[in-house]
């Protein structure tokens, strides 16, 4: 689902190289928990695969069609962004002027998915997140953990090869964090995607199948 | 429309209900004023093209004289009448008559009824059914429904018809069927006419038919080479020109404060979608991860502006219909412009003309979200996802030197265009002046904030003072929007009541100049009864002097408006004692070469300049005149000719006084008016004292000037909605900022006092940089906007008083935009903020 290979990247400002030479992969179904020292450039990494950055060298395939995101342009990386990736974030970023079930539906209309073909996937996907009956709340009404929840629905619910988490419980208590991430490791292994989880949570990144560690030498 | 694109745009609407409201209603007013103003012209210049026609038929070419007093001999008519190309020649007597009853003079029109029945249909009488001959040729009148309203007269009664000493008393023989319910006018046959008030031997004008396989062009060319000098022929399509000539500028003008209104509905979506933009900028961000491409997330705002921009051009369009029917019933159909004199005018919304305010409107609010859009699409996804729309502040700051070059180039750009002449009589490239003028201020808003409030920042500032200086200086970008609309509103503020201030200034002056007797007489159109003048000529009458003064018109360009003759008495070598020269006066070479002295109009139209000789078409032929001089003239925008009366007598003219300038003996002014009042009330004359006729004249000018206060006054509350958007919405941005430092113990009183005290800094720049472009805006209007659009020439005066109190009344204003802000800054959930919880 994920091929990264020689990528490389220099510091925007400084010039000095953040990573080179990084080679990393993640199969379908597999969960690789992303962890290292603050400032070391794991997000850099992520916003670099997601094509929010461009990397200097190197490749980074996505999908079972290896489509190198670094070789396109950005209309083109946001196509495939809407195709193949599904993003949880720390700060949940829902968007508080639609509806649990509008921001769930969001990826699907950029897929160009028609609106009565999708209430059946969302219904059941909010049953698999624990979030039944919540589809016409607005987010002013959520909890975070709940909020995470109709993160992780988003970010499944346009069946994408990869998902990528950045710290996905790093704004919730120990409790919530937990059951939010048997959601998303479950639904991730059910629909067979791939994903990278950015933590610094040894709790989080021990429930992934490997462990990857960036220091400025490289991934370990 | 795209499902996403339309849940985003309701949640825009549903979240910012005020500050899109107010953004529909500012595009709503902009349209609604351009829409009005053009609905009202198009009525009036409608009907008065209407009133034309029934009047004046569909001839193929009309022979004229150029002077008003002159007419077409009848060999020159005969002659048309034989020429194998002519299908049918009609020649009319046009004139005016008093009639007992009527409180103004009326047409009378003599025409020979079997030539005009094909041409002029709408002049056909109807005879009384009882006549048993036909009355026309027996020398009966006929009369428009109006005029037998007005008269409150019936068909059989008998009416005396008087035009100077010349009477005729005569039947109302019928009426005018066709004519409309506003249109005012006599007629009767031409020989008639013709035996009654003359001329002899000659007719007013005559109206050629030509045969249909003629080429009419090519005819009129041919002719006007074989016609006398004091001759005019004249197309249809020029008596078009010249009545939409007529109002051209007055009408431009208008429109062009129209779309300043629009402009300025234009720069509060553009406030509105930039606020919006930054507000949601990490909403867009993560639709930008999410997948949505760049060019929707540019689209995505466009389309915001469009349902901000087509709604609001459709209400105005409503409103604008409301607004016309408003200023129809309050002002007339000029607007107060003194253009047309029809009666009620009747509004006619056209399809195309609408849609094509319905796209201006759209195309504003379009123009506003460009920018915003742009931004979005800019926006660099990751940074903005955890950060938002922030505005880094420089490093280091910028070299001044830089936009000061840049602006100094705008500047020397607004100094050439407005040094550059009118382009088909319109003041274009003086309104690019005052468009790059605007420019200039807005771009000089965020470098001149951060210098001023830069330095500021040394200074030893309480807290509050000192976050509110540093706010304002670091984010010049967010005080550029808040002030633009400032900027703009009040600039344009100043500048009119600039120009209109100097303007009034100048024809409160003038009045002085141009009214020197205490007393003055007129008789409308027609001249003065023979025997009041006899009577005023005898000694024991109360009047120390007597000044007469004749008006005629002249044509000089069949496609431009008539220019005004005045005969006036007066002292070939002391002009200067009745005329307000803006020069020196010429002394002509040959001591019996008539004198002319032109009104500053004239030169502007037509480059002609004192000292020179022309020729003008005087009493039917063509007269060779010295330019003595140029005289300011603020009553007649196309131009006027001073002759004195004993040359015009030299010319062979006859001089017959409309107007009366009249000073009584000392202490008799009571008597004076008792002495004319019979005279007055025989004859219909009105009797006016110099301060009434002052009173009245600056009454008229306020009057055609209160379209612009209105649109002034609109401009105004534009700014200050901008302001007020902006404002609210920078206190949303910062609310992290803010509640940042209500938890390092700022108390909600300090911040309030901090947001209120941005704004009032942001309105002083704003009203400063205004103040400045609308001094330098009203200069424009003043010197080349008013001499090219309406030939006035004036000096600038700055009503000082009225324009800072106008700037204190907006601080005020402004003030307490951003106290209602800085309540909302107080009321914010701190806690929540912090916890950035979404």
């Amino acid at each position: 689902m994920l091929n990264v290979t020689g990528l490389a990247k220099r510091h925007a400002n400084a010039g000095r190289p953040l990573f080179s030479g990084l080679e990393l992969t993640v199969a379908a179904g597999e969960t690789v928990a992303l962890v290292g020292e603050s400032g070391v450039g794991k997000s850099t990494l992520l916003n670099c695969i997601a094509g929010l950055e461009t990397a200097d060298a190197g490749s980074i395939r996505i999908g079972p069609r290896a489509v190198d995101i670094v070789g396109l342009d950005e209309t083109a990386r946001a196509a495939l962004r809407a195709r193949q990736i599904g993003f949880v974030f720390q700060a949940f970023h829902i968007l508080p002027t639609l509806t649990v079930a509008q921001n769930i539906a969001v990826p699907l209309l950029l897929r160009g998915v028609p609106l009565k073909a999708q209430p059946a996937r969302i219904d059941a996907l909010l049953d698999a997140v624990g979030l039944r009956g919540f589809a016409g709340r607005w987010p002013t009404t959520l909890s975070g953990g709940e909020l995470q929840r109709v993160a992780i629905a988003r970010a499944l619910v346009h069946r994408p090869s990869l998902i990528l988490a950045d710290e996905p419980t790093g704004n919730l208590d120990p409790r919530t964090a937990d059951e939010v991430l048997t959601r998303l490791l479950d639904n991730v292994r059910q629909q067979q995607a791939g994903a990278l989880i950015v933590t610094h949570s040894q709790q989080v990144a021990r429930r992934c199948h490997r462990i990857l560690t960036l220091t400025p030498d490289g991934l370990r | 429309m795209n499902t996403l694109a339309w849940w985003l745009i309701r949640a825009q609407f549903r979240t910012r209900r005020v500050a899109t409201s107010l953004s529909m209603l500012a595009i709503a007013l902009g349209v609604a004023l351009g829409y009005a103003i053009h609905l009202i012209n198009a009525a009036a210049l409608a009907d008065f093209s209407r009133a034309m026609n029934s009047v004046q038929g569909e001839p193929d070419a009309v022979i004229v004289g150029r002077d008003s007093a002159g007419s077409v001999p009848l060999t020159v008519v005969e002659a048309i009448a034989r020429d194998p190309a002519v299908q049918s020649v009609v020649p009319v007597i046009d004139t005016r008559v008093r009639l007992a009853g009527a409180p103004a003079p009326l047409r009378l029109i003599g025409l020979d009824v079997f030539s005009a029945a094909t041409m002029m249909p709408k002049l056909m009488p109807r005879q009384d059914a009882t006549a048993t001959d036909a009355p026309i040729f027996a020398g009966g009148v006929f009369a428009s429904p109006a005029v037998l309203r007005q008269l409150n007269a019936a068909i059989g009664d008998t009416v005396t018809l008087q035009r100077g000493d010349r009477q005729w008393t005569t039947r109302l023989a019928g009426d005018l069927p066709a004519l409309g319910p506003d249109e005012r006018l006599l007629v009767a046959d031409i020989a008639w006419v013709q035996a009654h008030f003359g001329p002899d031997d000659a007719v007013g004008e005559a109206r050629v038919r030509l045969t249909p396989d003629t080429d009419p062009a090519a005819w009129r060319d041919e002719l006007a080479r074989r016609l006398p000098p004091g001759l005019l022929l004249r197309a249809a399509d020029d008596e078009n020109a010249r009545v939409s000539n007529l109002s051209l500028a007055y009408r431009v003008n208008l429109n062009v404060l129209a779309l300043v209104a629009l402009l300025t509905g234009a720069f509060l979506v553009f406030a509105t979608q930039l606020t919006a933009v930054a507000q949601r900028s990490t909403q867009f961000a993560l639709l930008g991860v999410l997948g949505l491409s760049p060019r929707r997330r540019l689209l995505q705002v466009l389309l915001e502006g469009l349902a901000i921009g087509v709604p609001g051009a459709l209400l105005g369009l409503a409103l604008g219909y409301a607004l016309a029917l408003a200023f129809t019933r309050l002002l007339g159909g000029d607007l107060g412009g003194g253009f047309f004199s029809t009666g009620t005018t009747t509004l006619v919304p056209a399809p195309l003309p609408a849609l094509g305010f319905l796209a201006l409107g759209a195309l504003a609010s379009l123009a506003g979200a460009v920018y915003p859009a742009y931004l979005n699409r800019r926006q660099a996804l990751a940074h903005a996802l955890h950060a938002g729309f922030a505005q880094t502040p420089r490093a280091r700051p910028a070299r001044p030197l830089v936009p000061a070059l840049r602006l100094l180039a705008l500047a020397l750009l607004a100094g050439g265009l407005s040094r550059l002449p009118a382009w088909s009589g319109l003041p274009l490239a003086g309104y690019a002046a005052i468009a790059v003028l605007l420019v200039i201020g807005i771009a000089a808003a965020p470098w001149l904030t951060r210098w001023i409030f830069g330095l500021c920042a040394g200074l030893p500032l309480p807290a509050t003072q000192r976050i509110a200086l540093q706010n304002v200086a670091q984010a010049p970008l967010m005080a550029q929007v808040a002030a633009g609309g400032l900027i703009v509103s009040f600039a344009l503020t100043a500048s009119m009541v600039i120009m209109v201030g100097s303007f009034r200034v100048a024809v409160d002056r003038w009045l002085d100049d141009v009214l020197p007797a205490p007393l003055y007489l007129r008789s409308k159109a027609t001249p003065l009864p023979e025997d009041l003048l006899a009577a005023l000529a005898r000694p024991d009458t109360p009047f120390a002097r007597v000044e007469g003064m004749a008006h005629a018109t002249l044509t000089l360009d069949p496609r431009r408006p008539n220019v005004t003759l005045i005969v006036r008495e007066l002292d070939r070598l002391d002009p200067a004692a009745r005329l307000p020269f803006t020069g020196p006066l010429s002394v002509p070479p040959d001591e019996t070469l008539p004198v002319v002295w032109i009104s500053e109009p004239l030169r502007e139209i037509y480059g002609i300049a004192p000292g020179q000789t022309l020729r003008l078409p005087l009493l039917g032929g063509s007269v060779e005149v010295f330019v003595g001089g140029v005289w300011r003239d603020y009553s007649r925008q196309f131009g006027a000719v001073t002759i004195g009366a004993d040359d015009y007598r030299r010319l062979g003219g006859r001089f017959q006084a409309n107007d009366l300038a009249l000073w009584p003996r000392p202490g008799q002014n009571a008597a004076a008016e008792t002495w004319l009042a019979p005279y007055a009330r025989r004859d219909g004359l009105e009797v006016a004292e110099t301060a009434e006729i002052r009173q009245l004249s600056l009454a008229i000018f306020d009057k055609s000037f209160a379209v612009t206060y209105a649109l002034e006054a609109a401009a105004m509350l534009i700014g200050l909605f901008g302001l007020a958007v902006t404002l609210a919405a920078g206190v949303w941005l910062r609310a992290r900022e803010l509640a940042t430092l209500g938890a390092l113990g700022f108390n909600r009183r300090m911040l309030g006092r901090a947001v209120t005290l941005e704004g009032a800094l942001i309105a002083i720049i704003g009203l400063l940089i205004g103040l400045a472009c609308g001094v330098a805006i009203g200069a424009v209007l003043t010197h080349v906007v008013n001499p090219q659009a309406f030939h006035w020439r004036m000096p600038l005066h700055i009503p000082w008083p009225t324009v800072l109190g106008a700037a204190a009344l907006t601080l005020a204003a402004a003030i307490a935009a951003s106290h209602a802000a800085a309540r909302q800054a107080t009321r914010l959930p701190l806690a929540q903020v912090l916890a950035g919880s979404q």
